[in-house]
């Protein structure tokens, strides 16, 4: 059912006739800000629909009809999104692309969509797609966005936005009536939108949308939400994720709240001060990289500002744990830190897109920001379960949005633990060329999702992690590696961690340490290093981590409790393959590439010697030769035993 | 050796252009010891002009000769063809000759957008009573403007990210990337480069190669470089002169440079043995 409040979607069913519809109401209201030469520009309702005039009538010069594609890859900008509603204004679908997907990436997607047109933001993107040529030879151009540095090419397929568009306007002073029709002629029954799945296991496959149902589910979010028009929101995640087109495209025009585009995703935190948004949504790598910057600030911080910081902490930390909030903390240390984040504003702060640990959690809520868990996936809207303020709890994920969103546990074990099946009225149409895919996760209209959870006495769904990752040891004991992760990934030292165990004797853990922080303290204490394999091979580091382990072993059962680890001599990067683009890790692959050292751990050795050869973006080579240090930990932590 | 820069490729040396700059048998004596012995040689509009020696050969006398910072022995400068050899420095900035140093030279206690903006200074005209009356007399229009210019600068270096953050903060590599903007500031029709690259890694380098090529093709100033990596100077110059003991040794276009037996014996190694380039 369509929330009252937003009874016009019935009529106006697809985003160009509510954006028509909202620059005819509206046209002097700011609903897109960009950060350009150090300034805010804004883009009220009268810009954004004439942009998106050009962008439809330059895409339809350039031969694009009903049904085609459109890839678009970039950071998120405004012409990000005029280009997508242009598309669905001409019956045209769009595939948002990560911008740091690789080649190899981009042109199994662009050749699997048959994109015959691509936007490109920059040089850099321009340079891979035709780099990608061979394998795509369907697009036939390629429109870019920023001239910097195009003087070198001369490929026939590039035409430049800025010409596109100043042909576009005289195409409408030729024809000023072509727009309306192009827009009338648009339904809710399009398909606007393929969206690409993470592909934990395999290539990512391709959700298909119809924009209408996608605009009656963001109405139905924002209605749970209460986002309206007074509402800020900073786009920071990669468009190429469902949940930022829906936040990015979707959101503004049908509930017209503002939205920010930051300047680089290197200003983002100065950015997000700047503006202060009323609600935000990022991923948990976001936010852990936020707790974990704050600390690595007060490393640096003098000694009564630590102390202060401290104790200010603690007593945050002990009102969440009572479920309230210490006011003496939040006037003394936590107001002023959250007005440093840019968080003074926030109604509500949604984590998504996979589970955040809840000492990342707890540590923003002690800092007063009401945080939300949210859960959904690619073929379900991106978000359709969630938690309402005043509800919620540190692992729970909530309710569905409304009455409308049903989910239930199938196949569930003696301790109500199965896979989590979920349906609503808005949710994918199937994956694009992809029957088979289809088949096997639609069923009966249920989607299948592969997760495992429960539901809590509340009611509230809790979601464990991937249904076939849950794994046993040998001993027989079950274990989640993704709540160990999670643990694990709180400590500032850790930024990613891959539990091994499954099928094996005891737990073990792949670590990579954040290098930023760990090079720090390797500073204060005096340590001399060079490289990041250099660092991480160091047994000062490992008896660090090995104590900030001992620590979350002391929070978990002993046989959840992690013996061994290792610190990885490099990062898991997406690009390598080890993690997808949303940056969950990618099991398989690791068990493969890092099958040597799992067997050392496993075979009691106390050290493993790595000679590998790593290839960096720019192509060139580096080759690695360490030895790593496998730390085993003490089986009872709380006797304080260091790491060896 | 290994480049920073194999995907550049020069553009045609500016053959027609007009000369821009010219040094005429110039000489500079420090006491007994000669730092420069009659050099002489012209770059023309548009060029991407190096200067190579092995150390204590000359290059950065002869940069600070260009720039006013020593005054010739003996000889003559010209710039666009009137004799500047005798010009302080700030009036060589004011007709339109910026530098970088060897060593930075950044104010470390102020930020990066006030480093930069001390390069717009000479161009400024709102002088203490238009500052006083801001809002009515020009100044703030004028501050808008040429906080505008920085921040083309700050975008096309890609330093948004540290615009407020001091000087003194900053990595190495950044702040050879912030001496670089407020030389840009100037405005210069003629930019000298001392050292642009030296103790960079070699994603700095990639870096600072790619925005001196687009300085020279994409904004139109002529670049005077000295540099030690010959990679760069041979993948990015147009011309190259090579200095020994403060006399040219040679002169001319990369190849030509390179495969020249003099400079081998006299720079990159001994005659026979293959370029280190």
């Amino acid at each position: 059912m369509i929330p009252p409040q937003f009874a016009h979607i019935e009529a106006l069913d697809t985003l160009p006739k509510l954006l028509r519809d909202n620059a005819k109401r509206y046209p002097h209201e700011t609903v897109l800000r960009t950060k350009e030469l150090g300034r805010w520009r804004t883009w009220d309702w009268t810009r954004y629909h004439e942009r998106t005039r050009q962008w439809a009538l330059g895409l339809r010069a350039l031969g694009l009809q009903r049904g085609d594609t459109v890839a678009i890859i970039g950071d998120a900008r405004p012409d990000w999104v005029a280009a997508a509603v242009a598309a669905h204004a001409l019956g045209v679908k769009t595939l948002g692309l990560y911008q740091d997907a690789l080649d190899d990436e981009v042109a199994y997607l662009l050749d699997y969509c048959g994109a015959r047109v691509v936007i490109a933001e920059n040089e850099e993107q321009v340079d891979k797609m035709l780099s990608v040529a061979a394998q795509a030879s369907g697009v036939e151009r390629i429109v870019y966005c920023d001239v910097r540095g195009m003087r070198k090419y001369d490929d026939p397929r590039l035409v430049a936005a800025d010409t596109l568009l100043a042909d576009a306007v005289k195409v409408h002073a030729a024809e000023p009536a072509l727009w309306d029709s192009l827009v009338d002629a648009t339904t809710g029954d399009d398909i606007a939108i393929l969206c690409t799945t993470s592909g934990t296991t395999a290539r990512p496959k391709l959700a298909t949308y119809t924009g209408g149902k996608l605009i009656r589910h963001v109405a139905t979010y924002c209605a749970a939400l209460g986002i309206g028009p007074d509402d800020e929101y900073v786009s920071i995640l990669p468009m190429g994720w469902i949940v930022e087109q829906f936040q990015a495209v979707f959101q503004p025009i049908v509930c017209r709240n503002r939205i920010s585009f930051v300047e680089d995703s290197e200003t983002t935190m100065a950015d997000l001060r700047e503006i202060a948004p009323t609600f935000i949504v990022l991923a948990p790598r976001v936010w852990e990289g936020i707790a974990a910057n704050v600390r690595a600030q007060m490393m640096d911080a003098s000694l009564l500002k630590q102390k202060v910081f401290a104790w200010g902490l603690g007593l945050g930390l002990a009102a969440v744990e009572k479920g309230g909030v210490s006011r003496l903390a939040q006037a003394v240390v936590l107001r002023a830190l959250r007005d440093r984040l840019g968080f003074t504003r926030l109604r509500f702060a949604c984590t998504g897109g996979a589970p955040m640990g809840p000492d990342t959690f707890k540590f923003f809520m002690a800092m007063g920001l009401p945080m939300l868990q949210i859960y959904g996936q690619t073929e379900l809207g991106g978000v359709y379960c969630m938690q309402r303020p005043g509800e919620v709890d540190f692992d729970s994920v909530g309710t569905g949005l409304t009455g409308d969103y049903e989910i239930r546990i199938d196949n569930a074990d003696n301790q109500g633990v199965g896979e989590v099946v979920s349906r609503h009225p808005y949710m994918f149409e199937g994956y694009f060329r992809n029957d088979e895919a289809t088949r096997a996760d639609l069923r009966d209209g249920w989607m299948h999702t592969g997760d495992a959870g429960f539901f809590k006495p509340s009611g509230q769904l809790v979601v464990i992690d991937r249904m076939r990752d849950l794994a046993t040891t040998s001993a027989g004991d079950r274990f989640s590696p993704q709540f160990i992760e999670n643990k694990l990934k709180f400590s500032p030292y850790v930024s990613e961690a891959v539990l091994l165990g499954d099928q094996r004797p005891f737990l073990a853990a792949i670590v990579c340490m954040r290098f930023p922080i760990v090079s720090k303290w390797a500073e204060q204490n005096r340590m001399a290093f060079t490289t990041y394999s250099d660092l991480a091979s160091r047994q000062e580091v490992c008896g660090l981590v090995g104590r900030e382990i001992e620590r979350m072993n002391a929070t978990l059962p002993p046989a959840q409790r992690v013996r061994k680890f290792v610190l990885l001599y490099k990062e898991l990067d997406a690009d390598d393959g080890e993690l997808t683009r949303t940056r969950k890790v990618r099991r398989g692959v690791i068990a493969e590439k890092y099958g040597e050292i799992i067997d050392a751990i496993y075979g009691g050795a106390e050290s493993v010697r790595i000679d590998t050869e790593i290839t960096f973006q720019g192509g060139s080579k580096q080759r690695i030769r360490t030895s790593m240090p496998i730390a085993t930990l003490a089986h009872e932590p709380a006797a304080g035993r260091k790491a060896s | 050796m290994a480049t920073a820069t194999a995907a550049v490729v020069p553009a045609a040396p500016a053959g027609a252009a007009p000369i821009l700059l010219e040094l005429d048998d110039v000489s500079l004596q420090f006491g007994g010891v000669r730092a420069m012995s009659n050099v002489s040689c012209a770059v023309r509009r548009g060029e991407l002009f190096s200067i190579i020696g092995p150390n204590g050969a000359g290059k950065t006398s002869t940069l600070n000769c260009i720039s006013g910072r020593y005054r010739p022995t003996s000889g003559r400068i010209r710039y666009q063809g009137e004799d500047i050899t005798g010009l302080s420095p700030n009036r060589r900035a004011g007709l339109g000759i910026g530098r970088t140093f060897q060593n930075l030279a950044l104010f470390a206690g102020m930020t990066v957008l006030d480093n930069i903006s001390v390069g717009r200074h000479h161009l400024m005209r709102a002088g203490f009573v238009r500052g006083m009356l801001y809002w009515v007399g020009g100044a703030q229009r004028e501050e808008a403007e040429h906080r505008a210019a920085v921040e083309e600068i700050i975008d096309f270096l890609e330093i948004a990210h540290i615009r407020n953050e001091h000087a003194g903060t900053l990595s190495y590599g950044l702040r050879k990337r912030v001496e670089l903007a407020r030389a840009i500031a100037l405005k210069p029709d003629l930019i000298l480069l001392d050292e642009p690259m030296a103790g960079m890694n070699l994603e700095e380098k990639e870096d600072m190669a790619r925005f001196i090529v687009d300085l020279n093709e994409e904004w139109g100033m002529t670049v005077v470089m000295i540099e030690h990596d010959m990679g760069v100077v041979m993948d990015l110059s147009h011309r190259v002169m090579v200095l020994d003991f403060g006399r040219k040794i040679a002169e001319g276009v990369p190849d030509d440079v390179r495969g020249s037996d003099v400079v081998k014996a006299a720079y990159l190694g001994q005659p026979g043995e293959e370029a280190a380039a």
